[in-house]
């Protein structure tokens, strides 16, 4: 307690070098938090549409499919049993059959993905719903990075050409029926998504699907012989790219800490240096070495509480600011492979801050503890003289 | 008289370079409570190394010091600590006042380290800038006061606590001749009603005007300690 009222003294009466100590400090502290907290509002975001227009509650898939192997899709389906199909109609499960092809646009050869989807389907956000045929056209709906990809618009015709079960090829064209925005890639690129019925003829795959995805009241976990994959299990790769993306981070900021805590550190020596004779006084009046070396400690300690104040002050509005307007992304990447959206709302959560604030007064702590060590191996009559190195 | 400082065959040697220097050679010496005492000698003769050795600061190379019943060469750092704490008051020729801290709160600092209760406290430091009659600059800091004040203010720190012993290094050395008089009187008077024992390091002749007893010391050793008696006293 002593040491503490000491320390605010002693830093205060410090001057301009105080300040700017604190001013860095506070400047790493609130980049921490802002960078942090566009990283957590990114991944909450991405992890929020990703349920909502990939995986909903998890998913159920062929005990075969490999979503990363196309060359596994020509086998990885499977007919309903009564039980799931029973599911499907209380809108517990929505089945997503899929299969590989080849997009003609403007004359161009083009793989892709068909992927067929109930046009009535609640369960993910996909406009399933604008699936409706056309002059007896079969329907299609693609992202607004695949229409951009292939020049497509709603209206336009597309011929798409395939291999049925039996390996038969057949072609058709198709019209699109709506382009949706979303920040999905992976429902996005390469793909087309056609009335789950037309798909299962076109195939000749009645009744059958690839994958189940599974909706809120969805209880039960696998259906043979369908195996259940969980949300963490299919985040785990936004999951790591995201942590990826922490760390990249962390170079910027901490380097930025660094130079506040070197401030720190070469304050902290020179305050030594110039105050032997206090440093002998104090021990004369009656502290032990460690004591003072514990005076000194805690003004590298007072310094971040000092930094995280000032932090708030003008930390506060602006990091609110951000959250409220967002952060546009100077280039909204679409090849990152995970979504993003073009504005980021970041998220500072209590954890964060309070992270955040740990670290800082943690580091800030241990830097002027190193040279203050020193102190505790003094002669206090050399202290006294002045005569420390 | 009972003494509270005992000092026998003491020996101080510093390293220097590859050898060593010899800085207090066979000293002993004892004293009672109560004494106005000086060590007087040319600037080396070892009187800041024997003060600082009473003060546990500094340890004996040989023999013994014995103050209040502490072996000096035996106590911890946190006994020495609580040694000086409670029963050692130490005045320099520099003042070394806290400069960020007011005049109250150097006073009090002390008192602080002993956990003394605040209201207690309270009435301690006033007591103690009355006794040197600094109550009016108790909010300044030190920066703002004249060398005599500074020194006044480092007396009322070092005297605070009421301790047994102090340990006064040249205490006159920056001082004009009214100053050196002023806290001169306030420390014979302090002597003299608190019966708190006054050890001096000067060569300072205004000081050797107050002492009762005058130890000479030349190259480390004592050639001479005689008693006097003082050709000025408190309050003349
Ligand atoms: N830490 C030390 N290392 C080496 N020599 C020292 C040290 N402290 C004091 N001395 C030497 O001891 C002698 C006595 O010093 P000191 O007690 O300061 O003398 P005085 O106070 O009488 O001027 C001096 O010659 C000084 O150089
Ligand atoms: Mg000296």
């Amino acid at each position: 307690m002593l040491a503490i009222k000491l320390a605010f003294k002693n830093i205060i009466g410090a001057g301009f070098r105080t300040f700017l100590n604190i001013a860095v400090l506070s400047f790493a502290f609130v980049v921490i938090i802002w960078h942090n907290g566009v990283i957590d509002g990114w991944n909450k975001q991405a992890r929020r549409d990703t349920i909502e227009w990939e995986i909903g509650r998890g998913q159920l898939w062929h005990p075969t499919f490999d979503p990363l192997d196309f060359l596994s899709y020509q086998d990885a389906h499977a007919p309903l049993s009564e039980t799931v199909q029973a599911l499907v109609e209380e809108g517990q499960l929505t089945p997503i059959l899929i299969a590989q092809a080849s997009a003609f646009p403007q004359g161009r050869m083009q793989g892709v993905i068909l992927k067929g989807i109930d046009p009535g389907q609640k369960i993910l956000k996909i406009p399933s719903g604008l699936l409706e045929a056309r002059n007896g056209q079969i329907p299609a709906l693609i992202g607004s990075r695949m229409a951009d990809d292939i020049r497509m618009k709603e209206g336009d015709q597309l011929l798409i050409r395939w291999r049925d079960k039996n390996g038969t090829f057949d072609a058709l064209e198709v019209i699109i029926a709506g382009v949706f925005d979303c920040n999905v890639p992976t429902i996005d690129g390469g793909q087309i998504w056609l009335p789950l019925e037309s798909l299962r003829q076109m195939l000749n795959m009645p009744g059958e699907a690839t994958l189940l995805v599974a909706g809120e009241n969805y209880t039960g976990g696998d259906a043979e012989p369908w195996v259940f994959r969980s949300q963490d299990y299919l985040l785990a790769d936004l999951d790591l790219i995201i942590q990826s993306k922490k760390g990249g981070g962390a170079i910027i900021y901490g380097l930025l800490l660094v130079i506040a805590l070197l401030a720190i550190f070469d304050t902290q020596v020179l305050s030594i240096f110039r105050r032997q004779k206090e440093i002998g006084t104090y021990i004369a009046l009656g502290m032990t070495r460690w004591q003072v070396v514990g005076i000194f400690t805690v003004e590298g300690s007072v310094y971040s509480i000092l930094a995280i104040l000032l932090g708030a002050l003008y930390g506060a509005p602006l990091l609110w600011y951000t959250a409220k307007v967002g952060w546009a992304l100077p280039a909204a990447s679409t090849d990152m492979g995970i979504s993003i959206a073009e504005r980021i709302y970041p998220v500072y959560g209590a954890g964060l801050i309070a992270a955040t604030i740990v670290l800082v007064v943690l580091a800030s702590t241990i830097v002027s503890f190193l040279p203050a060590r020193k102190i505790a191996r003094l002669n206090p009559t050399d202290a006294l003289k002045g005569k420390i190195q | 008289m009972e003494s509270i400082i005992q000092i026998e065959k003491l020996t101080k040697r510093f390293p220097v370079g590859t050898g060593e220097f010899t800085a207090l050679k066979d000293i002993n010496l004892a004293f009672g409570k109560g004494e106005f005492t000086g060590f007087v000698g040319p600037s080396g003769s070892g009187k800041t190394t024997l003060l600082n050795i009473i003060g546990s600061l500094d340890t004996p190379t040989e023999g013994e010091v014995t103050v209040l019943g502490h072996s000096i060469a035996h106590l911890t750092h946190r006994q020495s600590a609580k040694l000086r704490n409670q029963h050692l008051g130490f005045i320099f020729q520099t003042y070394n006042l806290f400069p960020v801290y007011t005049v109250y709160e150097n006073v009090e600092f002390a008192l602080l380290l002993q956990q003394m209760p605040a209201a207690e406290r309270r009435k301690a430091v006033l007591d103690a800038l009355e006794w040197v009659g600094l109550t009016d600059k108790a909010h300044s800091r030190p920066a703002q006061l004249s060398g005599g004040e500074g020194q006044r203010v480092a007396i009322a720190r070092a005297m605070v606590k009421r301790p047994a012993i102090m340990l006064a290094d040249e205490p006159t050395a920056n001082l004009d001749s009214k100053n050196s008089h002023h806290i001169l009187q306030t420390m014979a008077q302090l002597n003299k009603e608190l019966k708190t024992t006054f050890l001096f390091a000067t060569h300072d002749e205004k000081v050797m005007a107050y002492l009762r007893r005058i130890i000479s010391l030349e190259d480390g050793r004592v050639v001479k300690d005689e008693a006097m008696t003082p050709q000025r006293q408190p309050g003349v």
